[in-house]
């Protein structure tokens, strides 16, 4: 059997989302229709994305009979990069209460700068210290900003 | 109150020493946003609308609209010199403008780019304040079922015009609005698909869904590549247009603010779309088509006008009918209903201090910006120059500010990390985050307003079709759904240009 395409493979999901997201509203009610309950528009959402789904799938299976073939969508590209980012994202978010903002910050933006394209260290220690402490001057003392205080106070 | 009045009004309010600030920071940071390529005024007014919240309503909408149209005249800055589009509605300027500044001519190339965007943005404030009172007059007439009607067609324009196949754009939109749908309803305050989280209650917040569908998605994207721009050395000088160069741009910028302005009225149309219309209407009336892409100054005219007209056509359906013609309208929208307003016909009436001093605002910042963006062209070169290694994780760091800040909650930031990695995959699997924006801003109106339609009309949804306003909006949308049937139409809309996301 050839192999799916990005949109056949793209729209299967898309129909079990659809499909999830109709079963789920059920629950909400779907009322009468001079009184539409509270699942009745989440309802209508997920019928039409499972159904616009199958088009695509439809067409997309077309297209594979024509030659249409999976892409590889992390050929060519330094997917790497783009994991440290997301993994820095959220170990930011996970720690910026436990550490408070100016350390965190630290540490975000130095690793950021060392780790994705890497920075010479000067720069690394500069640009995070600053950074942080430019971020906390502009949004916690002019701004008003309340974010978040480490153990330490900062 | 007539006109005069209301005008006097307005600029009462504009010319408050804090609403110049705010007018003058607004457009300052819009300029920046547009020079920097990635950075658009979507990520950015979201970015500091919780900056916004310990100002006054009318200082904060009138910051928030000198980014979006700073931006149009910042973009061109980048398109010009550095051939990469500082924001989406400036890529048709990098065909001409980057080989004017390639034959030495980058002085006139952004000069007229400046002068474009301020003739047009003046011009298209004039015409939003003499077409918005009587169309939000004329909107006090529209019950449920036209509103519902007008905001289906809203979202079918935008998917219409989407680039790719036209069911992922549906898709979109239909996502959007189970997204929006997530939360309290509105009608028995029955919680939603909240998976029992506090912060769920309220809905998806647009604000983290935006920066993480824009900007941390936009960052992902461009850290794939090692990204290294080169800037067009040149001594850039003559930044005044001459009288031949004003001789041939004349009639491009005329014809970019006519055009401009009624696209970005309509709903799902823009800036982005009005830049390629205005550059395909320059080329095809131009006695030397050819040329064009070789440094036509018509063709960084035309689109600029385009492009900045466009953004006071796109305040109209917000500020009249309460509906956002794109997805930087559809976060002003949230950021006016932070503040306490309901842009919709009521405004002009209720708050006329607002709705005045906000639209004369526009007038003083296009001055701001004509007489601000010349002298500082140096330091936005010396902004280009920063290498985007070093930038991204600053934009990484507004983001996750930003998203905090609204309610000083953790989920909202990692809500938006969430929406950063599916707009990631959204762009690897080719799918718009445009109309997936628009439809979760409108899904609670659009709700509300199907809802209501049905109880009046006792269930019948014929409603919609036997109104006559609402019954034209819906053939509208069904003609335009149904473009995929007749091949010629399809055909069209192959030619359409690829409508950005930023948009």
């Amino acid at each position: 059997m050839a192999k799916l395409n990005n949109d056949q493979v793209g729209a299967a999901i898309w129909i079990a989302v659809g499909v999830a997201v109709a079963l789920g509203s059920l629950r909400y009610g779907l009322g009468p229709l001079d009184s539409p309950g509270t699942g009745f528009l989440p309802f209508l959402a997920g019928c039409a994305i499972a159904l616009l789904a199958s088009i695509g799938l439809t067409l997309s299976t077309l297209k594979q009979r024509k030659g249409a073939e999976w892409t590889p969508i992390l050929r060519g590209v330094l997917w790497r990069k783009p994991l440290l980012v997301i993994a820095a994202l959220c170990a930011y978010a996970l720690l910026m209460k436990p550490l408070g903002f100016l350390l965190c910050t630290v540490l975000f933006i130095g690793f950021l700068l060392r780790a994705v394209e890497p920075q010479r260290w000067p720069v690394v220690i500069v640009g995070s210290i600053g950074t942080a402490l430019g971020a906390f001057a502009i949004f916690n003392l002019w701004l008003k900003a309340q974010l978040p205080q480490g153990p330490w106070g900062f | 109150m007539d006109y005069l009045q209301s005008i006097i009004l307005g600029f009462q309010v504009a010319l408050q020493w804090n609403n110049l600030l705010f007018c003058f920071i607004g457009v300052l940071i819009g300029t920046l946003v547009g020079v920097l390529p990635g950075l658009g005024p979507v990520a950015a007014i979201s970015l500091l609308l919780p900056t916004t919240f310990h100002v006054t309503p009318v200082s904060a909408i009138i910051m928030l609209a000198g980014i979006y149209y700073g931006a149009m005249y910042g973009g061109s800055t980048t398109s010009i010199l550095v051939n990469i589009p500082g924001e989406a509605a400036s890529v048709v300027t990098c065909l001409d403008g980057y080989q004017m500044a390639r034959k030495g001519r980058a002085g006139p190339a952004l000069g007229i780019s400046a002068f474009a965007s301020f003739i047009a943005g003046t011009l298209g404030v004039v015409g939003l304040m003499l077409i918005a009172p009587p169309l939000a007059e004329m909107a006090l007439k529209f019950g449920p079922p036209e509103y519902f009607s007008m905001m289906i067609m809203g979202l079918t324009i935008l998917t219409f015009l989407a680039s790719g196949p036209m069911w992922k754009a549906l898709l979109m939109a239909a996502f959007g609005l189970f997204l929006g749908s997530i939360g309290l309803d509105n009608m028995t305050a029955t919680a939603r698909f909240t998976m029992d989280i506090v912060e769920l209650s309220d809905g998806i917040g647009m604000v983290p869904a935006v920066m993480g569908l824009f900007g941390i998605a936009e960052v992902l994207l461009n850290v794939e590549h090692s990204i290294k721009r080169t800037v067009f050395e040149t001594k850039i000088q003559h930044l005044l247009p001459t009288l031949r160069d004003w001789k041939d741009s004349l009639w491009a910028i005329l014809r970019g603010t006519v055009i401009g302005f009624f696209l970005g009225i309509l709903p799902g149309g823009g800036a982005v779309i009005s830049s390629f219309v205005s550059y395909a209407v320059e080329k095809k009336v131009s006695k030397n088509p050819e040329k064009f892409g070789a440094g036509m100054i018509q063709g960084v005219a035309g689109p600029e006008a385009a492009n900045n007209a466009a953004t006071g056509g796109a305040f109209i359906p917000l500020l009249t009918l309460g509906i956002p013609a794109n997805s930087v309208m559809a976060i002003l929208l949230g950021a006016m209903m932070v503040h306490g307003m309901q842009p919709g016909p009521m405004l002009v009436q209720e708050q006329p201090g607002l709705f005045w001093g906000a639209v004369t605002s526009m007038y003083i910042g296009n001055i701001m910006l004509l007489v601000l963006n010349l002298p500082l062209i140096g330091l936005w070169v010396r902004i280009l120059k920063v290498p985007y290694p070093i930038l991204f994780p600053m934009i990484l760091l507004f983001c996750l500010i930003g998203a905090y800040s609204l309610n000083n909650s953790v989920i909202e930031v990692l809500i938006m990390v969430g929406f950063g990695l599916l707009g990631y995959l959204f762009k690897k699997f080719e799918y718009e985050a445009a109309p997936l924006i628009l439809a979760l801003v409108l899904g609670p109106m659009l709700e509300a307003a199907l809802r209501r339609s049905l109880l009046l009309s006792a269930g019948s949804p014929l409603i919609f079709i036997t109104r006559p306003i609402s019954g034209i909006l819906m053939l509208i949308s069904v003609i335009l759904l149904a473009y995929p049937l007749v091949p010629w139409l399809r055909r069209k809309r192959a030619i359409l240009p690829q409508v950005s996301d930023e948009e």
